[in-house]
């Protein structure tokens, strides 16, 4: 999922970026190898045994990931967790960095186990891809053997999914409208809630630039 | 492998279901013989006041290589030790009654000896709570004996004198089948088979307020909350908090309650909401399984074995890294699968499985 904006989209994109919303990936991992770029096209390095490793464990580890970087999560939300804004924002999950931060993971879990193959989904807020891949390594040293990643794919980018990604053979213009106008609900609303209410006339004019991209 | 954990105001102790001999530990203040009698290694008559690393407790029992301990309860200066076969074994402070002996006139509680059996029950005890300076006993009948202080109505027998001999409760909960008994300080809850709720005790901060004005009471009364079955409750000193059988949590009374610093009183149950607990649309099997009490915390713990706290963070005993008091549910970082907490006043125990 890769995001385009056209137009006023482009200015739209700033504030979506400041929404700090997550993004979710799905990651491969193959464990008994460990490359100096922690992918599998990178120069080998190490070679471990594998066969100890077993769902369970690896289903703990994640669970820890997930514990240590709840807790950078907090630190970098600068909110006072002393007031009543605290819990509203807990309650709804919006408790989130603001502003730059290192990488942090908020969900990360075992969708397939196959050994020596394995994929994660993970939901992390500024990440980089290099980021995502030594998190694959290093989930491959907790288990006491290695692991090198064979593939990071962006399944959800804000409030964008696979759902609404269009398929090579849709680039034309008429399903770029569609789409553009299926989306276009979704992104205010998710502005409004993260960012408070904008200001109507810029809103306003994005339905009339959107009113104006359909009857073209 | 230690199965049981009790904190106590200033003290701890720890239980293994072992045959070993020594069966128990503790730690902590032992001004009140709590901890049993700790001798010394500088002066071999005298007991240590301060037990620095978890020591053996000295248990009299008659068979001590098969009898197991099963539980362990610590209150404001008394402890509780339940077996197996051998009933349950009290000590610690009695001014009160609240180790079920006769009160000794000017006793002095400090290198104390003093190790009570208590056997005289309608069936096996499976049970024991120390509330602040009272405890309770559950049997299997599913009967509740209550000893010690009573001025609150704690001991929930109808008056408000002390009591030394464990002495069965009456009240709403006669002939219930009563499955758990909680206390930690004078106020104290019970949950029924039928998932229903009583209480007794401490009404000052509203924990009791659905029922009754008064500020005491003395007979234990159900609790008719309109939440669903309840599954497990647990008393604090100011706050109550209760686990129904879908999973949600309760809690009422007063203090920091877990939603925020604008409720820090309520007589009626409020549900905490379970997106705090890490409950969401991507996680939905997540559950509430337990929920425990300190004196102003509040512990609950998941399916997932992950821990959340919640309430006054006395020098830092809830573990959150941070020193300020916490107002609503957060995860405490464990290098592992939580499996049971025990909360005290200032401090607090868990027992953790590792990976």
């Amino acid at each position: 999922v890769s995001v385009l904006g056209i137009g006023h989209g482009n200015k739209l994109l700033t504030d979506l970026y400041n929404c700090h919303l997550t993004k979710v990936y799905t990651v491969g991992g193959l464990f008994g190898k460990a490359t100096d770029d922690f992918s599998d096209t990178g120069k080998l390095v190490e070679k471990t045994t594998f066969d100890h490793i077993t769902r369970e464990k690896l289903e703990r580890i994640l669970a820890v990931i997930q514990g240590t970087n709840h807790k950078a999560l907090l630190m970098h939300s600068n909110i006072d967790m002393k007031t009543q804004e605290a819990y509203e924002l807990a309650v709804k999950g919006l408790i989130r960095p603001m502003g730059k931060s290192p990488p942090i993971i908020t969900v990360i879990r075992c969708l397939q186990f196959t050994l020596p193959e394995f994929q994660l989904e993970i939901h992390c807020l500024h990440e980089t891809q290099q980021y995502l891949r030594k998190i694959v390594h290093e989930i491959g040293l907790e288990l006491k053997s290695s692991a090198v990643c064979t593939q990071v794919r962006r399944i959800r980018d804000g409030v964008f999914t696979l759902d609404d990604a269009l398929l090579r053979t849709q680039w034309n213009l008429q399903s770029i409208q569609n789409a553009i106008w299926d989306c276009q609900l979704k992104v205010k609303t998710e502005i409004e809630k993260t960012l408070g209410p904008r200001d109507k006339s810029v809103l306003h004019k994005t339905d009339t630039e959107m009113a104006q991209a359909a009857d073209s | 492998k230690i199965s049981s954990a009790a904190c106590g105001y200033g003290f701890t102790l720890l239980s293994s279901n072992t045959a070993d001999i020594t069966k128990v530990w503790g730690m902590g203040l032992n001004k009140d013989s709590q901890l049993g009698f700790q001798r010394s290694m500088r002066d071999q008559t005298k007991g240590y006041e301060y037990v620095l690393e978890p020591s053996p407790v000295a248990l009299p029992l008659e068979k001590p290589q098969q009898t197991r301990v099963l539980q362990v309860s610590c209150g404001r200066a008394h402890s509780l030790i339940l077996t197996d076969s051998e009933g349950v074994f009290s000590m610690g402070n009695n001014s009160y009654g609240q180790c079920g002996r006769k009160v000794v006139e000017d006793e002095i509680y400090s290198e104390s000896h003093v190790i009570h059996q208590l056997k005289d029950f309608d069936s096996r005890v499976v049970q024991v709570v120390c509330g602040q300076d009272h405890s309770l006993f559950r049997t299997k009948k599913g009967a509740v004996y209550a000893c010690g202080w009573g001025a609150d109505g704690q001991t929930g027998l109808g008056h408000y004198n002390i009591t030394s001999v464990p002495t069965k409760l009456h009240g709403d909960i006669a002939g219930v089948n009563i499955i758990q008994v909680t206390s930690y300080g004078d106020c104290c809850l019970a949950v029924s088979d039928a998932g229903d709720l009583f209480g007794w005790g401490n009404s000052e901060y509203q924990q009791l307020a659905s029922v009754t004005d008064t500020t005491q009471v003395n007979v234990p009364r159900h609790l008719p909350f309109k939440i669903g079955k309840i599954k497990e409750a647990a008393c604090g000193g100011t706050g109550n908090i209760v686990l129904t059988e879908e999973g949600n949590v309760f809690v009422w009374g007063y203090g920091i309650l877990g939603k925020g610093p604008n409720l820090i009183e309520t007589a009626m149950p409020e549900m905490i909401p379970p997106s705090l607990f890490g409950w969401s649309d991507f996680n939905p099997d997540i559950r509430v399984a337990h929920v425990r009490c300190g004196l102003s915390q509040f512990a609950a713990l998941t399916n997932r074995g992950e821990l959340f706290v919640w309430g006054k963070n006395l020098r830092g005993c809830l573990g959150i890294g941070r020193l300020e008091d916490q107002y609503f549910p957060w995860r405490v970082t464990v290098p592992g699968e939580v499996v049971d907490v025990a909360c005290g006043v200032d401090h607090m125990v868990s027992l953790v499985k590792s990976f």
